[in-house]
């Protein structure tokens, strides 16, 4: 057998990275891998003597598996949208394989550099490798756009690691989403590749090729834009953007949250495994629809077209379907009680939107609402613990 | 009747249970006393290496309060004491003999009427060696007598898988109990008496139970209806006594005599025969499981319930809380691609698993399943926790060594069912950082 092989490697090599052994630095590593094929020998000591059949491998790799139909269609669609604009077949595997060719090297250098991160800081630390870098290192990738350059993207994945995850102690010691700060660092550091018209699709030219292919704007892009006047559902309507097609996710945008549509399914897969808090999914949903309803109300004849959109279109167009369903349920940097979660989720679907309608610099805003509200999440608890704690018959 | 609505615990599906059927065991040539697992005493011994004793002589007592005292569970010669690290008094270990000779003591004063003294009960009791069944909440310490609680709870279902049903050691025995209960009322102003509401036997359920819960493990423990029903601080403080003890109480007042017989369970998935034994309090563990175990090598034996108990081996014997032991597998095998199997059959309280369609009981062994991690705050812990404490912020305020932050999340409630660590993604120990702090915090008070 294969795995038996494997086993005898295992157990074969372990003695190299034991204590004495030359790659004992290594240790961390080696013990990772074993755990990822085997799962671990140990066995309680004391009572309670049984366990739970799950542990964090089982978690992360949920949200893994919930990620894939985005990761998938994030693939098909970034080939898609380079073969639309060169002029190539549009045929499911020519797209597909042209996706392959620009998303696998943004995940490979995402997970290979923040691996090395991981085991770095495991080695000196001695303590073991997390798998929430599972999850943080094919979230990341997804967040970009097609066009980032690679050692950009290495750059944003070590930011998010090491700043936003390993100063404070590695997994669940972390304030903001470690993802997010990667790909917020670049957003900064690098707005030339992270915004504007251009980055959303790859342009392939063919040698005989002279005119310039322009490629399209996202549907935020246009609707920021929008004058006094304009409709911007009317607008998007010409663009080729539909509402449909706003769900199903066939435009331009970062290579994972197009798609509205697999969001939502990886969301309720989340949220019936109990992996993910549907409490803050919903609450922001909510937050969405009530302020897009609100500024419906407010917008008067003279005010900017954003005010008087449809809010639905809040939720399927940009990141925000792909931040509220992965990025704000990360327990880690959300509040832990269960009721301030309505707020928090609340809380992000209000940001959102307000950037997005009232500050032209960004068209964006799941990413700084969700970063935001990472700072107060531990506020949020400290509020509800104290009420909670409060209504307690006290035991000293 | 009050009736009360559980709804935070656990029921774990797992294979094993005992049938209800009741087998006397054959009498042992040795029993003994495990001074060392009984949780906070000082004890001094009172008996040396072949010293006669009858059941009922004071084997030690408590350096803390010398009227509490501990008696011989048999009458013969003390073969052995053994010692442990640091000359903690592990085990007492008496050779019987075959005249069972008891030291008779004077009961007559508590026939009749019902109503006696206090302090003559207490002082009965504590002679007869059986006042320390009865416990404090919330150290769960043995019961402080110059302390007079308003209510003592008698708990009588044992929603901890393996736990003798109280239908069977009930069944012949209902006058023992009643009798107990009569002498417990003078103790304290109120006695509940907390039962799950399966609990059919009709015979005393008009009668006595005051409280009768629907519910999971632990709803039965007496620190989760203390939970439910006080209204104030001064309430925290109370007595409890197991439904079984009750029992031994009752047969100590009828009869004068030091009681020592025990209905054990004996389960578990590796239990060839799964069932109850009339035995003796300090029976070796050895004379319930020899020949009912199913896989000699794997088995790990585990005396007084599967969350709480301890690992015992077969040369030890049973200790003076403890009525049941269980056979697991000691698990410990790794899998190829474990974390990715869909897991029909194996148990868990999350969602995540598809043994949430299995309605079975499932085979488990004392696997960690995992490593340990950092806590990612998944919150699980607090959703199962039956006494709303917050476990994943209150060890947080633990590591850090902020006790006061973790007596206001209601450490002190916690009632050591050890679910927070079973539930746990990460497999903190978290019941076990309450534990020590527990500990820790009763030896600074006193």
């Amino acid at each position: 057998m294969l795995f038996g092989k494997i086993k005898i490697s295992f157990d074969k090599n372990r003695k190299h990275f034991q204590n004495g052994g030359k790659l004992k630095n290594l240790y961390p590593l080696f013990e990772a891998l074993e755990a990822f094929f085997f799962s671990p020998e140990n066995i309680t000591k004391e009572g309670p003597h049984l366990r739970d059949s799950i542990d964090l491998k089982r978690f992360m790799s949920f949200v893994v598996i919930a990620l894939l139909p985005t990761f998938f269609f994030g693939i098909y669609n970034a080939g898609y949208q380079a073969n639309l604009i060169a002029g190539f077949s549009l045929d499911f595997w020519a797209a597909f394989s042209k996706g392959l060719v620009i998303v696998l090297p943004l995940v490979f250098v995402s997970y290979s550099v923040g691996f090395f991160w991981e085991i770095l800081f495991a080695s000196i630390r001695k303590h073991k490798i997390s798998e929430g870098f599972l999850v943080t290192g094919l979230l990341f990738p997804l967040t970009l756009p097609p066009t980032i350059p690679l050692w950009q993207a290495a750059l944003g994945i070590s930011f998010g690691v090491v700043i936003g995850k390993e100063i404070f102690g590695g997994t669940g010691r972390n304030i903001l989403n470690p993802a997010l700060t990667g790909r917020a660092f670049l957003f900064f550091a690098y707005p030339a590749k992270m915004t504007g018209e251009s980055v959303w699709t790859v342009v392939y030219k063919l040698k005989d090729q002279s005119v310039d292919i322009v490629s399209g704007a996202t549907p935020l892009a246009v609707s920021a834009l929008a004058g006094i006047n304009d409709n911007i559902e009317v607008l998007l309507a010409q663009k080729g953007y539909s509402f449909l097609r706003l769900f199903t996710g066939t435009y331009p945008g970062s290579i994972g949250e197009t798609s509205a549509m697999l969001c939502i399914a990886g969301a309720v897969f989340l949220m019936v495994t109990g992996i993910a808090s549907y409490r803050i999914i919903l609450g922001g949903i909510l937050g969405v629809l009530s302020t897009g309803y609100l500024l419906n109300m407010v917008a008067g004849d003279s005010s900017a077209a954003w005010l008087s959109i449809n809010p639905f279109y809040h939720l399927v167009m940009g990141g925000f379907a792909f931040g509220i369903s992965f990025m704000a349920t990360d327990p880690v940097s959300a509040p832990g009680m269960e009721n301030v979660k309505w707020v928090y989720g609340f809380a992000i679907g209000v940001l959102t939107v307000l950037i997005r309608v009232f500050n032209p610099a960004y068209s964006e805003g799941v990413m700084m609402a969700i970063l935001f509200m990472n700072l107060f999440a531990p506020l949020l608890d400290y509020v509800e613990i104290k009420f909670r704690l409060k209504k307690r018959v006290p035991n000293v | 009747m009050i009736l009360l609505n559980i709804k935070k615990g656990f029921d774990l599906k797992i294979e094993g249970s005992p049938l209800p059927e009741l087998r006397e065991l054959k009498k042992p040539a040795f029993v003994a006393f495990l001074p060392e697992i009984i949780p906070f005493i000082k004890p001094r011994l009172l008996v040396k290496t072949g010293d006669m004793v009858r059941i009922g002589s004071t084997l030690f007592i408590d350096k803390r309060n010398p009227d509490i005292k501990f008696l011989s569970p048999g009458s013969g010669k003390i073969e052995t004491i053994n010692y442990g690290p640091r000359r903690v008094i592990k085990e007492i270990i008496i050779k019987l003999d075959n005249k069972e000779e008891f030291v008779e003591f004077d009961v007559n004063k508590f026939s009749g009427n019902n109503e006696y003294n206090r302090d003559d009960i207490i002082k009965s009791m504590m002679d007869g060696g059986i006042w320390p069944f009865i416990r404090e909440l919330p150290f769960r310490d043995i019961a402080v007598p110059d302390f007079k609680p308003q209510v003592l709870i008698v708990s009588l279902d044992n929603k901890e898988p393996f736990q003798p049903d109280p239908q069977v050691y009930l069944k012949e025995e209902i006058n023992l109990f009643k009798t107990g209960i009569s002498i417990l009322k003078n103790l304290v102003k109120d006695v509940y008496v907390h039962s799950s509401k399966d609990f059919i036997n009709i015979d005393m359920a008009d009668n006595l139970v005051t409280h009768k819960f629907s519910g999971s493990y632990p709803a039965d423990d007496p620190g989760v209806l203390l939970h439910r029903i006080r209204k104030d601080p001064s309430e925290n403080r109370i007595w409890y006594i197991n439904g079984q003890d009750v029992l031994l109480l009752g047969c100590f007042f009828s009869t004068g005599r030091y009681p020592v017989k025990r209905t054990v369970a004996l389960a578990g998935s590796l239990a060839k025969k799964r069932m109850y034994f009339n035995t003796r309090i300090g029976v070796p563990i050895n004379n319930l499981v020899e020949g009912r175990i199913a896989d000699e090598n794997k088995a790990r034996l585990i005396a007084g319930g599967i969350f709480r108990g301890y690992a015992a081996s077969r040369e030890s014997f049973l200790g003076f809380y403890e009525t049941s032991v269980a056979l697991l597998p000691e698990g410990g095998k790794s899998e190829t691609f474990g974390f990715l199997r869909a897991g029909y059959d194996r148990p868990s309280y999350s969602k995540t698993f598809l043994s949430y369609f299995n309605r079975l009981p499932l085979t488990t062994d004392c696997s960690l399943h995992g490593e340990e991690r950092a806590c990612v705050n998944c919150g699980a812990c607090a959703k199962v926790c039956p006494v709303d404490i917050l476990p994943q912020f209150a060890f947080k305020s633990l590591v850090a060594a902020d006790i006061e932050e973790a007596l206001s999340h209601g450490m002190l409630d916690c009632v050591d069912c050890g679910l927070c660590s079973y539930v746990c993604t990460s497999k903190i120990d978290l019941c076990g950082f309450f534990k020590k702090a527990k500990q820790v915090y009763y030896k600074d008070k006193s």
